[in-house]
């Protein structure tokens, strides 16, 4: 089949000649460009694809496919700046003044939980699409949450005396480690991989130290696991934006 | 003798949607179509011939007040895009020259 262009007309008509000439049809040419177009996608989508193209086609698929860096780290840096702020004050209160009722500083972290149920909720809903990794990496993150709720009841059913939370910063920094380090080897980023190693070192010097030198373990243990990779995140996240 | 392709992933919008939704655990309807620059009548009569051949699921759903379709692969679909790769690899083998 073959495409002429008549030159008489100020709208140029196009002949569709057939192989043998036997039909000649003129028709106008935005119809002949619409039933090419048809035709040549129907060859292509149908008869003209061949193996490598259909390869081709399932790797660029995949490679679209693939996650763009989701993560921007706000929850990190917020829960990391929350966490420094809590251990350093608690600390203070702890240390130069010796509140008894030092933990309660800790009451603050509920309204933040209650932001991130909101913000995730939210998140949530904006997705269009919900990748394995998020789905993998939002369930280590739930068994964190689980894991440092048991630890705290364990910790004071068997320690059993009034100071059961005197074991609690070494506990909690073990279990720190968990989630960030996981994090990392899935999402593939270094300085979470780093973080979470650090949390476990931290822990094992918490219990060489006094209780309230502890509480410090954690805000450094927030500098290098938490606000460090959360700050990175948010800078690879912008610049993958930008791309 | 060649493996048959499966004529109904051997087109390319259609092998384009099972290739995306093989990545992810679920897709927005919309999300689809910006990654495949289909239109959305067309998209949508290949996502349909995709769910009557039991490859993909499709959930529809509203999401704020408006009406919105996810869609996932399923198991059958799994089973039938490894099967037309392997018949893909069998026609590039024989397509090789030999050393």
């Amino acid at each position: 089949m073959v495409l002429a262009q008549g030159g008489a007309r100020k709208e140029p008509l196009h002949n569709l000649h057939f192989a043998n000439n036997a039909l000649q049809i003129k028709i106008r040419p935005g119809f002949a460009g619409l039933i090419l177009q048809l035709l040549c996608c129907m060859e292509k989508n149908e008869k003209g694809f061949s193996p490598e193209e259909s390869l081709l086609l399932i790797e660029s698929m995949i490679n679209k496919a693939k996650d763009r860096f989701g993560e921007d780290g706000h929850l990190y840096i917020l829960w990391g700046w929350l966490v420094l702020i809590g251990s350093v004050t608690e600390f203070v209160l702890f240390h130069y003044f010796q509140y008894e009722k030092h933990y309660l500083v800790w009451s603050v972290s509920w309204v933040l939980l209650a932001y991130q149920i909101y913000y995730l909720v939210a998140k949530y809903r904006r997705q269009k699409v919900r990748t394995y990794t998020a789905h993998i990496i939002g369930y280590v993150w739930l068994t964190f949450v689980i894991l440092a709720f048991l630890i705290g009841f364990l910790n004071g059913r068997l320690s059993g005396d009034s100071r059961y939370f005197y074991h609690i910063f070494p506990l909690l920094l073990a279990l720190y480690g968990m989630p960030v380090f996981l994090s990392g080897v899935i999402i593939r980023f270094r300085p979470l991989v780093i973080g979470g190693i650090c949390c476990w070192v931290l822990s094992v010097i918490a219990t060489f130290l006094p209780y309230d030198y502890q509480m410090l373990m954690l805000s450094v243990a927030m500098v290098v696991a938490w606000l460090i990779p959360g700050y990175l995140l948010r800078a690879k996240f912008k610049q993958e934006k930008t791309k | 003798m060649f493996k048959e392709l499966d004529p109904i992933l051997h087109s390319q919008l259609r092998l384009a949607v099972m290739s995306l939704l093989l990545s992810v655990k679920e897709a927005e309807f919309t999300f689809i179509r910006e990654k495949t620059n289909a239109t959305a009548g067309n998209l949508s009569v290949q996502v349909q011939k995709l769910k009557e051949a039991g490859y993909i699921d499709v959930v529809k759903e509203f999401k704020d007040n408006y009406p919105n379709t996810k869609c996932h692969i399923t198991p059958v679909g799994i089973k039938a895009f490894e099967e037309y790769v392997k018949a893909l690899q069998e026609y590039l083998k024989v397509g090789q020259p030999k050393l």
